[in-house]
């Protein structure tokens, strides 16, 4: 079927278009106008801005530390609604609100960033029920014994490289993070704390050993996505020399960084730097970033109100334990990574909070290129990623950014520089940063654009001076060139796919790996494969991503 | 395809009939059991929301006590295979755990990994012979220095507190919600100078596995009812068992792919029953044999041994439907008979 999106305000920042016209859609595919065809649909876009789907690259939004916050918190995700075309599409927190609410707000993909290889298969079963989005996980190295001990004995690339390969493969992953490589294990070990540098309990590692050994893996494997880095130390005053050290030590090669405003945070005080708070560093983070164009970013912006962190990080997550509201929390010291689930509070108006709310504001706003600073909240860690109307609402619109810091505590003018910044986010921007930010950065080159030959995910918005309303609520949304939202409904309750990479593994290492999982766990490589089978549908759920080549 | 309707052999289009008659027909419907493959569990869920059903599992109680206690304080928790590797001290509270192969295991083993690596692991055991919520009480106040007076407990507390890597194996239908409580404390006393972390014993059934696709799949735990066409968890109202004996349920799906010990309320109601190889004409109203998940259909189950879900292929081959289809088909009739669309509109618009 021909589609044409009629006389809507076309924001394509990859093709250099922003200005009134066409799009053109037909079997899924954005198409160049036919000369001489009659469209079988026509989309009014008259008053609307049309852009590609948005992209999500880091939300928890599956997984087990997701699950264990529902366990944790029934309170939070309650249901307020009754269903519209889908049983759970209200079910607060579960996958059909979560696909639901995505799509609302003209989402057409989304990655869960933390998949350990050994809950693989519950992490993708739960991605498969998120109608509407194709989506995908990040596979978490950097923990792992067997890892480890390859290192650990010097064993070399190749080892690594065709372990790494094997765990993508199994898991079926869309790239390789590593969080806090080592944190987890030398907490296992009694550590509270891990440096760059620091040594590993019982490996002789540190994280520089591990991260430089996975940058280099996934360089050799091809994995389009980069390195998805979890830093050390996060949240801690100081964590802004960690994220620059650990810029420093991927020595020019490609990594991303996950949640960067948590790392913005300078010492304020140097004689206790401890004690003493934080100042924002969002111009230094910048700074580096600038000066090296091979690394990239997500935010992490913090909003206020209730919300629980989930993090593989347990090491940080214990030492968080103790600021958890309510007073309640998780540690599950897994094989491998574990997690951590600790309820908490960004207070309205508190002086942390609202410092910490400036600084990923500050980062979107200094940033001299949006496409490798992706909007996230780190959902829910920040706050939840339904906040990211009200986010682009306030990069847009600086006297709504002045009315919000007039009523924040004095500490965010003293401590950051967002209330001097003028700089007003454009639309060819906003999609930079939401759009062909986080599809470039995935290596998803079929979507976050316009051109022709792309994937028909596409959203339509009235241009409402409002932005918070405008990107809440799409006038349209079209998943593969079906109309899937209407007037901020859906209508049409498709199913997406998971996209995973396409790896082959070393045969050697598949024997080595079953040997190991036997003696550890009694089971071989087939306990963790996630197998088509293992889904309850005769359609495809998985869909091939190329690796480079 | 083995199947029965009042007593009467029949075939699988009759049987699925009868039990969308006899589902959709009921004010009150309970799903019960749910000791199955995660896609059957799935599938019931979805059914249960078209319809208006409650939902509990064959291991509620149990699981109910771990949750009660984990959102009331938390949890410090490790895994089998962590536990097994790692711990150089291990407590077994009260006598169900030991029934567990892993006691077996860490009997007869030392850890391998971390920094309890090659030391001997030493195992305690607190005896049920009290109230053992009382005893864990007791314990915890002898780790934290408070009680000398008990030179056992003194002795544990001190073994505990001086492991390199402790572990502390319950079974949360034996300890209940204020014992698990007290226990996830002591952990994380403890884990103020080492580390130290729970493990709860599986108690058999597909609980673990429930819990997570009613999470994703509702926001909530297991028991949720959807009377009001929103999912809302309960767990004293959407207690099968009460529900049953209250006489609040008026009609019941009992799904267990997998043997599993029957309720005794199970005969009193209206109920069509999916069962494994003890199928038999008598069972309940409505009976249709499915296939067993792992051994004569694929599926994914619970994995005790790693502590999550893994997908088993059938061992051999058996012409028997899983119990996902033939939910599918009894929603399917549902809806012919006019419920609610359902989440089978996703898959089904592909085709459109």
């Amino acid at each position: 079927m021909l589609i044409r999106i009629q006389g809507g305000r076309v924001v394509d920042p990859t093709a250099g278009r922003d200005a009134v016209g066409d799009v053109w859609v037909e079997d899924g595919r954005i198409v160049a106008p036919p000369s001489d065809r009659k469209p079988d649909q026509t989309l009014d876009a008259a008053g609307c801005v049309v852009m590609a789907g948005g992209v999500e690259v880091h939300s928890h939004i599956a997984g087990g530390n997701v699950v264990t916050s529902r366990l944790l918190l029934p309170e939070l995700y309650v249901s307020e609604a009754a269903p519209e075309g889908h049983p759970f599409a209200h079910a607060g927190g579960a996958a059909g609100w979560i696909g639901a609410t995505y799509a609302r707000m003209g989402y057409t993909t989304a990655v869960e960033p933390a998949m350990p290889p050994v809950h693989a298969l519950a992490t993708q079963l739960e991605l498969a029920d998120i109608p509407l989005l194709d989506r995908g996980a990040l596979t978490v190295l950097g923990n792992d014994d067997h890892l480890l001990q390859i290192l650990r004995d010097g064993e070399g690339r190749a080892a690594v490289r065709d372990l790494v390969a094997l765990n993508v493969a199994t898991s079926r992953g869309l790239g390789v993070k590593c969080i806090n490589a080592g944190g987890a294990s030398a907490f296992k070990d009694g550590a509270l704390k891990l440096s760059l540098d620091d040594e590993i309990p019982c490996y002789g590692l540190s994280t520089r050993k591990i991260m430089g050994a996975l940058l280099d893996a996934v360089e050799e494997i091809g994995v389009p996505h980069p390195l998805h880095v979890h830093c050390n130390n996060l949240g801690l005053p100081g964590a802004d020399d960690s994220l620059v050290a650990t810029l420093d030590a991927a020595e020019g090669r490609r990594i991303h960084f996950a949640h960067a405003q948590f790392y913005a945070y300078g010492v304020s005080d140097p004689e206790n730097p401890m004690t003493g708070g934080f100042r924002s560093a969002a111009r230094r983070i910048v700074d580096a970033m600038m000066t090296n164009p091979q690394a990239s970013l997500d935010i992490g912006q913090v909003v206020f109100g209730q919300t629980v962190t989930v993090s593989l990080d347990i090491l940080r997550q214990f030492g968080g334990r103790k600021g958890a509201k309510p007073k309640k929390w998780v540690l599950n010291a897994g094989d491998a990574e574990g997690g951590g689930v600790v309820p908490f509070l960004y207070r309205p108006k508190g002086p942390t909070s609202s410092l910490q709310w400036a600084i990923g504001l500050e980062i979107m706003l200094l940033s001299g290129d949006p496409e490798r600073t992706i909007l996230t909240t780190d959902h829910p860690n920040g706050g939840p990623f339904t906040q990211y109307p009200r986010i682009i609402h306030l990069l847009m619109d600086k006297e709504a950014r002045d009315r919000e810091i007039a009523t924040l505590p004095g500490i965010v003018k003293e401590r950051s520089e967002i209330a001097t910044i003028e700089r007003e986010y454009t639309f060819s921007e906003i999609a930079q940063l939401t759009r062909s930010g986080p599809a470039k950065l995935l290596g998803l080159d079929d979507r976050g654009h316009l051109r022709a030959g792309g994937r028909a995910d596409i959203a339509i918005y009235r241009d409402d001076p409002d932005r918070t309303a405008m990107f809440t609520a799409a006038k349209f949304v079209l998943k593969d060139g079906h109309v899937i939202v209407e007037d901020g409904q859906v209508v049409d309750w498709r199913a997406g796919r998971s996209l995973a990479l396409t790896v082959e593994s070393d045969r050697a290492m598949e024997r080595r790996t079953e040997t190991y999982l036997q003696d550890r766990y009694g089971q071989g490589l087939d306990s963790f494969a996630v197998p088509e089978a293992a889904f309850a549908t005769d359609k495809p759920v998985f869909e091939d991503v190329a690796c480079r080549t | 395809m083995a199947a029965w309707v009042k007593g009467g052999a029949t075939d699988a289009d009759a049987a699925v009939m009868a039990a969308a008659r006899l589902l959709s027909s009921a004010h009150a419907p309970v799903f019960a059991g749910l000791n199955a493959e995660v896609a059957a569990i799935r599938a019931a869920y979805d059914l249960a929301g078209r319809i208006g059903a409650s939902v509990d599992t064959a291991g509620g109680d149990a699981t109910y006590a771990d949750l009660g206690a984990l959102a009331r304080v938390g949890a410090m928790q490790a895994p089998p295979a962590e536990v097994a590797g790692r711990a150089d001290a291990v407590l077994v509270v009260g006598e169900a755990p030991l029934k567990s192969p892993l006691v077996e295991r860490l009997r007869g083993t030392k850890p391998v990994r971390g920094r309890a690596a090659g030391a001997e692991r030493s195992i305690h055991h607190l005896r049920s012979n009290q109230d053992l919520a009382v005893q864990i009480a007791h314990l915890r106040a002898h780790a934290r220095g408070h009680m000398t007076s008990d030179a056992g407990m003194a002795e544990t507390a001190r073994a505990m507190a001086s492991a390199l890597y402790g572990a502390v194996l319950y079974d949360p239908g034996e300890l209940g919600t204020l014992g698990i409580e007290m226990l996830q404390g002591l952990a994380m006393d403890l884990n103020e100078s080492t580390r130290c972390f729970a493990l709860s014993v599986s108690d058999g059934t597909q609980d673990r596995a429930a819990l997570q696709v009613a999470a994703w799949t509702t926001g909530q735990a297991t028991r949720v009812g959807f009377g009001r066409r929103v999912p809302e968890q309960d767990p004293w109202r959407f207690d099968a068992d009460r529900q049953a004996r209250a006489g609040e349920a008026d009609a019941a799906l009992w799904l267990a792919s997998l043997p599993t010990p029957r309720p005794t309320w199970l005969k009193t109601l209206p109920t069509v029953a999916l069962v494994g190889a003890d199928a038999a004409p008598d069972l309940a109203e409505v009976v249709i044999r499915v296939g067993e998940p792992g051994r004569e259909t694929g599926g994914v189950l619970w994995n005790e041994g790693r502590a999550g879900l893994s997908y088993r292929a059938p061992e051999q081959g058996a012409d028997l439907p899983t119990a996902a289809d033939i939910i599918a088909r009894i929603a399917a009739a549902v809806a012919g008979r006019g419920a609610v669309a359902g989440r089978s509109a996703v898959a089904n618009s592909e085709d459109a």
